[in-house]
């Protein structure tokens, strides 16, 4: 388990570093640069010039990679080009906004996902069981946007409940506010992220009710329910911890869109706004702690798999 | 330039639009205002554009003149909404007979927001920084100055080396600005000036919040506290006018504006905002004026208008707002019969261009264009990029064919006698004529002969037809029950909201 771990920390170490530099490689290729945004269509090209030099930007573009990774193993971001605040700093500002935007969407997925998910296999056949597919078919094809401004239609501007976009200002200061906040976005990415998962659960359980043992369980005197729920879903609890791993990159990148739709201060919306403005220090911490999340949950999940389940161990 | 402000996701825009309409009968419902005005409001603004950092000596950018000019940072002079030049740290000034010696008196018991005096070194101090520091946004406005130096405590005076009619306008901007001369605030993120509002906070990618400035020169503001709210979505925007968050919003879409109609008062303000699609001299077959002329009469400015939903047409490159406009709608028509004769007669057909557009204006722009240009036997492929691409290709590189953008700058003329600009003209008679012009309305001491030769260089300008200009964009403020004073013209590029007021 030890030797297993070590590996995988490695490999897990090297893939954050190519990552690093298919990152920084990539963002170079984009047109433009933050010194031209800075001098606007008022500037000369000999002030743009000044400005980059300024920037740093003038330097080899192997120095400023070495510097930035330098700089990121002892812990520093770095910098933004464009308003000099810590990408550090503010990756934990706005990370308070899109963590628990993520783990409520999450907490939505899963309180919708699981429950239906075996109700609809159990039911399979049924009216209802088809109906539930049906629904989960249909909201998870729903394209996150759409989703987003049908809610804020319905319980913002008609109801009246929630509001349809912002944060407070006062942030978690004002607890209550902010999970009002939250609560729409999250229900948006949770109920499209729930589809998907729902349909995930379903095919699980109905792929458990085939197992030997469940069968056997059957045979004993249980109904074919009783069957599942007792022996069926615990098997079924692990594959469905494998593809949560999956559905967390879904609602990290659900969560760039969702922030944009309702106006989040986050880590998506400062994502998009600074690939747009061409700040590509800020873009390169963002896209390194982001890729870094994505492939600790993996590696999480990868681990939690192997202590689970003995087949996989006996393997190495 | 700013970005004009406009849907990021323009097909979700649509869906919610008529989503919203179908709302919109039960949306805000205003209270009724009892009259009284009340000195510790907070005015809450709905903008579409968020400034990028607040260091405004350093960053251009519309947004973030409009938010900190006249609020924050004040200048020698300021401009009034219809762009007049008027009095703001100087309390008066004279300008010599010929022309190039402009003598400040300055206001007294002026402080900045730290405490420290604000004096006439400062006001040296900060000119001279400015015109000696390349990577400085106001750098190329202050060429023109030859010397500042402070006669007394309370006066200044700037000798220019040549006259220069548009050196008050100037001032006006972010080139003339005054800072504290010792200052060692970081400005990219704080801010200490000697205007009527303190900077509170700044809340990057939501908002900026001023309060009153309690020890300031001037008349005291009329709310405690301003919130700038920047919501870039335009649907998110009036959705947030809609569930009651915001007092004010800017820059509505006029597709949108009815929603608020009721809950808010709607008003319609000029601006100096130019459409400008501007077509490449330098590329085949941009350079026969022939089709340039035919391009521009296959469009129907009267439809765009009415697409558009608010602006008025301009047919040269002087808007409305600005010394030297004159209505040039004789240089231009809508007839696409003569738009095919002109191209048959430069030996153009199965004519396919490119238009290079950033993705912050609406679609419906390309595609009226597109459908327009079609009916004249005009292909128009329709590049859509972003903003900092745009920079990069079209106007570093000049690499393109036809490009769309809004020019928000107030008198910004001199960018036809600029040769290396992107439009730049390529006859040379009429480049050398315009250049002449412009420059003699710039050395004129009497504001009414210089705007009479800016419109005379207009005119070569717009025979050339080296651009259209679509439209002069109409800025919609929306303003809930209670708040007076608004500012509504000009608005993209100033919003001083020291004399507004909140009645509860």
């Amino acid at each position: 388990m030890l030797r297993y771990a070590l590996t995988r920390i490695l490999l897990l170490a090297l893939g954050l570093l190519v990552a690093s530099a298919v990152i920084f490689g990539a963002l170079r290729i984009l047109p433009g640069d933050v010194a031209q945004m800075i001098a606007g269509t008022e500037g000369t090209p000999a002030q743009v010039a000044a400005i980059r030099a300024e920037l740093g930007l003038d330097r080899p573009l192997a120095q400023q990679y070495v510097e930035w990774i330098g700089g990121v193993l002892s812990g520093d971001l770095g910098n933004s080009l464009l308003t000099g605040a810590s990408v550090g700093s503010e990756l934990v500002a706005k990370a308070q906004v899109t963590i628990p935007l993520g783990v409520l969407s999450l907490v939505i997925a899963l309180a919708l996902a699981v429950p239906l998910g075996i109700v609809s296999a159990i039911r399979r056949g049924r009216p209802s069981g088809t109906a539930l597919t049906v629904v989960a078919q249909l909201l998870a094809a729903v394209p996150v946007v759409w989703a987003g401004l049908m809610l804020v239609v319905v319980f913002a501007i008609v109801l009246g409940w929630l509001p349809a976009q912002g944060f407070p200002r006062a942030g978690w200061d004002d607890p209550a506010a902010a999970i009002r906040a939250l609560l729409l976005p999250a229900l948006t990415i949770g109920i499209v992220e729930g589809a998907m998962l729902m349909r995930f659960v379903r095919s699980a359980t109905l792929q458990a009710t085939g197992e030997d043992f469940v069968r056997t369980a059957a045979s004993k005197g249980l109904t074919r329910s009783q069957a599942l729920v007792r022996h069926g879903l615990p098997a079924v609890g692990l594959s469905i911890v494998t593809v949560l791993g999956i559905q967390i990159a879904g609602i990290v990148v659900g969560a760039v869109v969702i922030e944009q739709v309702f106006t989040l201060p986050g880590i998506g919306r400062m994502l998009v706004s600074d690939v747009g403005e061409r700040d590509l220090v800020m873009v390169q911490g963002e896209l390194l702690v982001l890729t870094g999340f994505v492939l600790i949950v993996g590696f999480l999940i990868d681990l939690a798999h192997h202590a689970v389940d003995p087949r996989q161990r006996e393997r190495t | 330039m700013s970005l004009s402000p406009a849907p990021r996701l323009t097909a979700a825009a649509i869906v919610a639009a008529g989503a919203i309409a179908l709302a919109s009968c039960s949306g805000g419902s205003a209270e009724q205002p009892t009259g009284a005005v009340d000195p510790d409001a907070t005015l809450t603004v709905g903008l579409q554009l968020e400034p990028t950092n607040l260091d405004i000596r350093r960053t251009s950018g519309a947004a973030l003149e409009q938010a900190l000019t006249d609020n924050i940072y004040e200048g020698l002079v300021s401009r009034a909404e219809d762009g007049e030049v008027v009095p703001s740290l100087a309390s008066d000034w004279t300008i010599s007979d010929d022309g190039r010696t402009y003598t400040f008196t300055l206001e007294t018991g002026v402080t900045f927001h730290d405490g420290a005096e604000f004096t006439a070194e400062d006001v040296v101090a900060t000119l001279d920084e400015t015109r000696s520091d390349e990577s400085m946004i106001g750098f190329p406005s202050l060429q023109a100055i030859e010397k500042v130096s402070a006669l007394d405590e309370g006066t200044v005076e700037i000798t220019l080396s040549e006259p220069n009619q548009n050196f008050l306008f100037l001032l006006t901007g972010p080139a003339g600005l005054i800072f504290d001369a010792d200052d060692t605030t970081d400005m990219q993120t704080a801010a200490n000036g000697t205007g009527p509002f303190v900077l509170e906070a700044w809340s990057q990618g939501d908002s900026l919040t001023f309060t009153r400035y309690d020890d300031y020169w001037g008349d005291p503001a009329g709310v405690a506290d301003v919130v700038f709210a920047y919501i870039p979505e335009a649907t998110a925007l009036v959705a947030a006018g809609l569930d009651g968050s915001l007092d004010v919003l800017t820059a509505v879409e006029a597709d949108l504006a009815s929603q608020l109609d009721g809950a808010f008062e709607l008003a319609e303000g000029e601006t100096t905002d130019k459409f400008i699609l501007a077509f490449n001299e330098q590329a085949e077959p941009l350079d026969d004026i022939r089709v340039r002329e035919a391009l521009r009469l296959a469009i129907d400015h009267d439809a765009i208008l009415e697409r558009v939903g608010a602006g008025e047409a301009q047919y040269g490159p002087v808007p409305v707002l600005d010394p030297g406009y004159e209505d040039l709608s004789d240089t231009i028509s809508f007839d696409p019969d003569a738009a095919r004769d002109l191209l048959e007669e430069a030996g153009v057909d199965d004519l396919t261009l490119e238009l290079t557009v950033s993705n912050t204006y609406p679609t419906y722009l390309s595609t009226l264009l597109a459908s327009m240009f079609a009916d004249v036997g005009v292909t128009l492929d329709v590049e859509t990029v972003e903003f900092s691409t745009w920079l990069n290709d079209v106007y570093s590189n000049a690499d393109y064919e036809l490009s769309l953008v809004n020019h928000v700058e107030p008198r910004d003329f001199d960018t036809w006698t600029n040769p290396d600009y992107y439009y730049a003209l390529a006859d040379e008679e009429a480049f050398d004529e315009v250049r002449a012009l412009y420059a003699e309305a710039m050395r004129q001491t009497d504001p009414d002969a210089s705007a009479e030769l800016i419109a005379q260089a207009a005119r070569v300008v717009a025979e050339q037809h080296p651009a259209d200009w679509l439209f002069t964009r109409s800025d919609i403020v929306a303003i809930a029950p209670g708040i007076e004073n608004f500012p509504v013209s000009a608005t993209s590029t100033r919003l001083d909201v020291s004399d507004v007021t909140v009645s509860n």
